[in-house]
């Protein structure tokens, strides 16, 4: 695999994506207009403010460490990241360059889970609360991070757990049922100076349970909201009400600064109006209603305000921009009066799996497939017909010259191509519903069809049940006895042994995948059968062992008949959960704790050189009481994977590639020819390349070339229309998607193939014959006038 | 009555590398003419050592009762199912399950194999079933006696040790292959024609060639 430059994005392209946004905020700084982002999936991000497009990112590490606390935009951009010790850093907000880093470590581990983080006056700024206790401030210089002076301590033992923080106040509510205190506390300024008032003179208590508080989302002026109705904000060390409500429970509200007036937002999904946004003018005391917007076609659920921005110009004329996170992940700015200037699906961030959908195909070539599939009839009929379909071709024909499409064109854009290369992808993210799966088995063994009706349908279908946790497999019989389908558990198998076990990796064969050929010819014109059973899976367990470590077991079992026809055991070892199986080959990936790398082991079966069956015989795995022969082989593996998969062509005429994706971002192709079970030292075979202990890997074989795919978590293959091709999914942190041709582009003219030289040579071409022949019968004229 | 069927499997190569011995028996049961239970006893397998590999299988004859109700599964295409109990030096009791279609176990003389997959420590990992398809051409059996002896075939599958990736042997191979190269530039003692006979050939064809073409003038010269 390799493309030259003028292909790039030709049959690819990559869409990066930063995850669920956890904060959020505007540079106003800098020129260039961004909105800088942190996100749940610890990458940290500038995203353009007009296009919504990413302009520089930094993807940390997905573990606690690489957890985003703090993202302060000021100058400069200040991150705290991770999770005791810290790691405070400074980013330039037009390049996304490292400007500073200084690691903290804070005494009390077990508290530290408690941190609250913000900067103030360029000044880091790390509080912990100890409930029922103090307040422990501490203040860092955010360059350098040396301290101040020593912690101090706030005393606070009204201090609990439904506390909130509205920088730089930290306020809770106090005190018994019915006569509680509202208490709120500047922890930075000087002098400690509690501002406290009874809560009955906010809310009315005999209606309300009373002290459940909820900071504004992002707002300007530190605020909170009481029991999901009254809105409080802290000016000049006393609480002010707002006069306006929250109007839902669920709304999300924050204050925005509008000038010379501060203004109230909130925005909620009601089910009935759809989409809301409401804004009131706290000075005013009115409604501000150029913002306003209420939209039953749009849906954003659980809207909540990430950054909020208004400008005011001449006229009372406001410009806003609201950043909206969704419960679906999805990432929308949207300008006053609710119109949605971009909106990101950050959900495609954390794509479960995916399926590729073939496009219907068009109406013409639904009416010749029509045509042929009708094998009744007599020879006169199939005439008829033939006629009437040309006929309306050349109705088609006409029409189009005459410059009017076919009306029913336009209204289904998407319809196959003719290499059924394009296909609509079906992706299942974190963040949404999954689908249905047709047959069910429950706890009880009971099974559930869906829909009811399709119930007949089921016969001879075999399923089994892993307990990942214990290593248990199990397979059942359904059967339809005339009212409903049962399930009779037929085998049990135990791959860990009695004692525990864990099944790491189950790979069984895509049902796309299609068997071309039962053998393999070998050098000496013999041929070797495959052992092609349709119902093998493998399984990889792991499992303890007390002489080494872990032991890891790969067995091959007939899913149908539960019967083993292959195993082997890798000691001290760890499995991972790669492992792919196609036709008769299989491979899993492990880490040799011994020589601390990873090492990918493949198994073939094969019947031997005589065919166990005759050649239309179909396989039955109740019938077969043979073991196949398995060829196995181990590699070591010069990088770490996250991704495994085997290319996928129409009918598998096309070689076989093994598709990696590693931790490194890259997406690689290894030909299955590399990894052959049979591969042996002394190369008996010439059709085998001799043994190399370690798989090349090449750059050129990395499919996505400079177009790294961040955390790479699955890569998805489906056949193309044309059998060269297998279209490749790469899903992660990105999206990256291409095609690949395990053994060339056998049936397709080169991309760079001249069409104008072919045409112009066989005009030529034509042109001088027939003028030779003029010229050749000029010169016969005047030799017979000779 | 009790049938008695010994059967001895050295499988040397791969008992060498089972690290465990130790007894197994694995009490067999099955799911027909069990009147009230699901399962009941079909017979038992003894193993005294798993190294050696030698079983004493013990199992029960059918009689027309197991035979008809097999004969009942067979007709609706239904499955006899074997329920295996293991127990070992030292674990307790594990069960497995296998299943065979009741109609090819009753085609195939009431013939099986049985296979125990045994992890490298001596776990039991699988006991399977498959019927011996040795006799599938004779469909016309009939069942007219008073009782059924099982032929039972009993073998041990130890899951191998995997093969790790082998540097030694190829830094070997390619250390073998530097020196014959090393040792080819010093002395090519094959023979003169032999390292030659590229250049020498075409000019014998050039040669002959020519001795073809050639007496033609010379009559002409002679004249």
């Amino acid at each position: 695999m390799c493309i030259y430059e003028d292909q790039i994005g030709k049959f690819d392209w990559r869409q990066t994506y930063v995850g669920r946004i956890k904060f959020a905020q505007f540079d106003t700084v800098s020129t260039a207009k961004r909105i800088i982002v942190a996100t749940e999936e610890n990458v940290l991000a500038a995203l353009n403010l007009k296009t919504g497009q990413v302009v520089w990112r930094h993807v940390f590490e997905s573990a606690s460490s690489g957890n985003i606390q703090l993202l302060h935009v000021g100058e400069k951009i200040t991150t705290v990241t991770g999770s005791n010790p810290y790691l405070v850093r400074g980013w330039d907000s037009a390049s996304g360059v490292l400007m500073w880093e200084w690691t903290l470590a804070l005494q009390n581990d077990q508290q530290a889970v408690y941190s609250e983080w913000w900067v103030q006056n360029n000044k880091l700024v790390h509080l912990l609360p100890v409930i029922g206790s103090h307040l422990e401030v501490t203040m860092y210089n955010l360059l350098t991070g040396s301290n101040r002076g020593a912690t101090s301590k706030l005393p606070a033992v009204w201090n609990n757990d439904g506390c909130v923080l509205t920088a730089p106040y930290y306020t809770c509510v106090s005190g018994n049922m019915g006569s509680q205190i509202l208490l709120s506390l500047d922890v930075t300024s000087n002098v400690i100076q509690i501002i406290s008032k009874p809560l009955s003179n906010f809310i009315n208590l005999k209606e309300s349970i009373g002290g459940n508080l909820r900071p504004l989302d992002n707002s300007v002026v530190p605020g909170f909201i009481v029991d999901d109705k009254k809105v409080l904000l802290i000016k000049e060390n006393s609480f002010e009400a707002v006069g306006k409500e929250l109007v839902d429970e669920m709304a999300s509200a924050t204050v925005i600064d509008g000038g010379n007036e501060q203004v109230l937002l909130q925005t909620w999904q009601d089910d009935e109006k759809g989409f809301q946004l409401t804004a009131y003018s706290i000075s005013t005391n009115s409604e501000v209603t150029e913002i306003q917007c209420s939209d039953p076609t749009m849906s954003i659920p659980e809207a909540e305000f990430l950054a909020v921005m208004c400008s005011r110009k001449a006229k009372e004329q406001y410009a806003c921009r609201l950043l909206v996170n969704a419960a679906d992940d999805a990432l929308h700015l949207m300008q006053q009066g609710g119109r949605s200037l971009w909106t990101r699906e950050e959900a495609l961030a954390n794509v479960v799996t995916a399926e590729f959908v073939d496009l219907p195909v068009s109406d013409t070539e639904a009416a010749i497939e029509s045509e042929f599939d009708q094998k009744e009839g007599s020879v006169w009929s199939a005439f008829s017909r033939r006629l009437h379909t040309q006929y309306t071709q050349l109705q088609n024909l006409i029409r189009n010259l005459q410059g009017q499409s076919a009306p029913e064109d336009s209204t289904n854009a998407l319809v196959r191509d003719y290499f059924n290369l394009h296909k609509i992808m079906v992706l299942i993210t974190e963040a949404g519903k999954k689908l249905h799966a047709l047959v069910l088995l429950d706890e009880d063994e009971t099974v559930q069809v869906f829909p009811i009706s399709a119930a007949p349908l089921v016969e001879n279908l075999y399923m089994y049940v892993a307990e990942k946790e214990t290593g248990k497999v199990q397979g059942y019989a359904l059967k339809y006895n005339g009212v409903s389908v049962e399930a009779q558990r037929t085998w049990s198998v135990q791959l860990g042994g009695p004692g525990p076990a864990q099944i790491v990796a189950v790979a069984t064969r895509s049902r796309l995948e299609r068997v071309r050929s039962p053998g393999r010819a070998l050098a000496d014109r013999s041929v070797l059968y495959k052992y092609s059973n349709p119902n093998l899976v493998l399984f990889v367990v792991e499992k303890p062992d007390p002489t080494h470590k872990e032991v890891v077991t790969a067995v091959v079992l007939d899913a149908v008949t539960g019967a083993l026809l292959g195993a082997s055991s890798h000691r001290r070892a760890r499995a991972l959960p790669l492992a792919v199986h196609a036709d008769n080959c299989f491979a899993y990936l492990y880490r040799s704790e011994k020589h601390r790398r990873l090492e990918i082991a493949t198994l073939e079966l094969y019947e031997g050189q005589e065919r166990w069956l005759e050649p239309d015989v179909a396989f039955s795995s109740f019938a077969s009481d043979r073991a196949p022969a398995v060829e196995r082989q181990a590699y070591i593996l010069p990088a770490t994977a996250a991704a495994a998969a085997f290319t996928i062509t129409e009918r598998s005429l096309a070689d076989r590639h093994v598709l990696l994706g590693l931790t490194t971002g890259a997406v690689i192709e290894i030909p299955w020819a590399y990894l052959e079970a049979r591969r042996g030292l002394t190369g008996g075979d010439e059709a085998l390349l001799p043994y190399t202990p370690e798989l090349p890997l090449p750059s050129e074989a990395s499919l996505n070339y400079n177009r790294t795919v961040e955390r790479v978590r699955g890569v998805l293959t489906a056949p193309a229309g044309l059998e060269s091709t297998s279209l490749v999914l790469v899903t992660g942190l990105d999206l990256f998607y291409t095609r690949v041709a395990p053994s060339k582009t056998f049936d397709l003219l080169k991309d760079d193939f001249d069409y104008y030289l072919i045409t112009i040579v066989l005009g030529a071409l034509i042109v001088a014959t027939y003028s030779t022949k003029y010229f050749a019968s000029r010169k016969m004229l005047k030799l017979a006038w000779k | 009555m009790k049938y008695f069927y010994l059967l001895f499997m050295c499988l040397l190569k791969n008992s060498v590398c089972l690290d465990y011995d130790g007894w197994l028996n694995i009490k067999l049961e099955h799911n027909i003419n069990c009147k009230n239970e699901n399962f009941c006893s079909r017979g038992n397998i003894s193993l005294k050592s798993i190294k050696a590999g030698s079983a004493v299988i013990d199992q029960i004859s059918f009689t027309k009762s197991h035979i008809d109700e097999l004969k009942e599964h067979a007709d609706i295409d239904g499955l006899y199912s074997i329920r295996s109990l293991v127990t070992s030096a030292d674990s307790k009791e594990t069960e497995f399950l296998s299943s065979v279609k009741a109609k090819l176990f009753l085609e195939n003389r009431l013939s099986d194999v049985i296979s125990a997959w045994i992890l490298p420590n001596g776990d039991v990992i699988a006991i399977t079933f498959q019927v011996n398809s040795y006799s599938s051409h004779n469909h016309s059996l009939q069942y007219d006696q008073a009782e059924y002896p099982l032929h039972s075939n009993f073998y041990i599958r130890h899951v191998d040790q995997a093969p790790v990736p082998d540097t030694a042997s190829y830094i070997q191979k390619l250390e073998r292959e530097r020196e014959a190269r090393e040792k080819g530039d010093l002395k090519d003692n094959r023979s003169f024609l032999a390292k030659y006979w590229m250049y020498i050939v075409p000019i014998a064809i050039f040669v002959m060639i020519s001795g073809v073409t050639n007496p033609e003038p010379a009559p002409q010269a002679s004249r």
